[in-house]
């Protein structure tokens, strides 16, 4: 083990140099703005927590309510997603709907630039009036996970023992039955890779965000950029702001790492 | 399994809602974007006109749409080539015990984790030339250099987008290294084989598939990138890091030329067309 130190050494610092922006804005958001203004190394900390504060609200700006746009986009495209693509994998893989050439199509849409689509939904969106809306953006991001989702979700359902389904046919259960009760509580794994997958990749979404969203359903990752362009000097309460955005997709994905991995390297994409 | 009528009616019920979402969010959007292209589409007009062919040859005559498809695909290249080997290094590290192997792994996944756009955001304050840490460390050992500066900004672009994206090569790497039997390494071990042998011999040539799907994902990926650089640049200076995505939007929301954009963009997935059967053709996606 010991001769192994210089691999610590070399992992470490890729780690450290990937995780140096994180640690940049949280060290700078613990800072006073006296202390952030007069240099990097100024020893000063900010004991109130006051740029947290200000990031909340209590400077007037809207960033609580980006939070909760990100919140409800990520978790409403997660069950959008699963909804649609889960029993259309089954479809696909059991029941030889449309065989290999829906996935091809799938895959085809994961290689068209996303940014041919911002136009014509801009105007289909304006149509239904769903621009500057959650649903709105829970719809684009659907768009954009569903290759991911179906991937996942066809090589796990692949995976799964044919035999139980068989004999639950021979026993009479019809295909909704088998897909509720035998299929989906086997489906565990590929639910949570694909729920962790697509929440990071909502939540990360910029360019349908930037485009498709203007006051009401902006979520944190315009709300975060706008905020350096029009707050260009208030840098603590930037820094508290992205601490606080980046946290959630980071808390579930470390706790669901496992699936992360397996669900990254299965489908072999990212969205 | 005897496949009944009831069963193909299933089928259909089960893919009913993936059919109506790809006919209404893909299958009419790419519709109206090739609809749009043909359209003399302004913000500033009320009006849609026909426009024939118009907007391509605008598109096809006009030198900062060319600028951005060269800018993008040599961003491309270099970023892909470049994560593709820290990505390798980095697996081939991780491909033995070591004592934090565990914590690290854990570190190495955040930039996955964290948005671009917020990455960007992050970027800005740590490179800031007044308040960054980064400058002020550099001023303290006397290097007073601009990063943002025009001789340097693709290198420091290529850096940044090295510090999101290499968590995914490595990821996927470090996947398909698991997957090579430890029996090839020992017989290799016994033969007196060096480690550098060994990489150079075996395991490359194993992963060679693995590198190119990698390699592929990437390059698509890059191919679309946004946000990272128009937060930090917005293409700039001048036009000079302006990716496709970066003109696109440009040219639809800001100078509001939907018709022009949509030519823009049919234009380049007309450009990346050839690639994608080669693309589809790499993944094994037989449903048996």
């Amino acid at each position: 083990m010991k001769r192994n130190l210089w691999a610590t050494f070399v992992a470490s610092l890729f780690a450290l140099i990937f995780i140096l922006p994180l640690l940049g804005a949280f060290y700078t958001s613990l800072r006073t703005d006296n202390a952030i203004v007069s240099g990097p190394f100024v020893w000063e900390f900010d004991s109130e927590f006051s740029h947290y504060k200000n990031a909340m609200g209590a400077a007037g700006y809207d960033f609580a309510s980006f939070f909760r746009n990100s919140i409800l986009i990520s978790i409403g495209t997660v069950i959008l997603t699963t909804f649609i693509s889960l029993p259309a994998a089954y479809s696909i893989v059991r029941l030889g709907f449309g065989g290999a050439w829906l996935l091809r199509i799938a895959l085809g849409l994961r290689i068209l630039p996303a940014v041919f689509f911002i136009i014509p939904f801009y105007k289909l969106f304006s149509n239904l009036a769903l621009v500057d809306t959650v649903r709105g953006l829970v719809l684009a991001n659907t768009f954009v996970n569903l290759t991911l989702a179906l991937l996942i979700f066809s090589s796990a359902i692949k995976d799964l023992p044919y035999e139980i389904e068989e004999a639950a046919h021979v026993d009479g259960a019809g295909v909704f039955r088998i897909l509720r009760s035998i299929v989906f509580p086997l489906m565990g794994p590929g639910l949570a890779a694909v729920g962790v997958l697509t929440f990071i990749f909502s939540w990360s979404d910029y360019l349908f965000a930037v485009v498709l969203s203007s006051s009401e359903a902006t979520p944190v990752t315009v709300g975060a950029a706008n905020f350096v362009t029009s707050y260009g000097v208030r840098w603590g309460d930037i820094s508290a702001a992205v601490t606080l955005s980046v946290l959630p997709p980071l808390i579930f994905a470390t706790l669901a790492q496992k699936y992360l991995v397996k669900g990254l390297s299965s489908g072999a994409i990212k969205g | 399994m005897i496949r009944q009528r009831k069963d193909r009616v299933s089928a259909f019920v089960l893919a009913a809602p993936l059919l109506v979402f790809l006919s209404v969010l893909v299958v009419w959007p790419i519709y109206l974007g090739i609809r749009t292209s043909l359209s003399r589409d302004l913000l500033s007009e009320f009006e849609i006109t026909p426009a024939g062919l118009e907007n391509y040859r605008t598109i096809i005559s006009s030198p900062d749409f060319w600028t951005a498809i060269r800018f993008t695909i040599l961003f491309a290249i270099v970023v892909t080539v470049f994560e593709a080997i820290l990505g390798f290094i980095l697996a081939l590290v991780f491909d033995r015990s070591f004592p934090g192997k565990r914590t690290l792994f854990s570190l190495i996944l955040i930039p996955i984790m964290i948005a671009p756009s917020l990455m960007a955001v992050m970027y800005r304050l740590i490179l800031n030339e007044n308040i960054g840490v980064i400058p002020g460390f550099l001023q303290y050992f006397g290097w007073d250099i601009s990063i943002f500066d025009q001789r340097y900004i693709f290198f420091t672009l290529v850096a940044l987008d090295a510090i999101q994206y290499t968590s995914f090569a490595f990821l996927l790497v470090y996947a398909a290294l698991q997957n090579i039997p430890q029996e090839i390494y020992e017989s290799a071990a016994i033969d007196g084989a060096r480690y550098r042998q060994v990489v150079l011999r075996i395991t490359l040539p194993i992963l060679k598939p693995a590198l190119a799907i990698i390699a592929m994902l990437r390059l698509i990926d890059s191919f679309r990138t946004f946000d990272t650089i128009y937060i930090l640049t917005g293409g700039g200076p001048g036009i000079s890091t302006q990716t496709i995505g970066i003109y696109i939007y440009k040219t639809a929301f800001i100078t509001g030329d939907f018709g022009l954009a949509s030519a823009a963009s049919v234009t380049l997935v007309l450009l990346l067309a050839p690639l994608m059967p080669k693309i589809i053709k790499q993944f094994r996606l037989d449903i048996k």
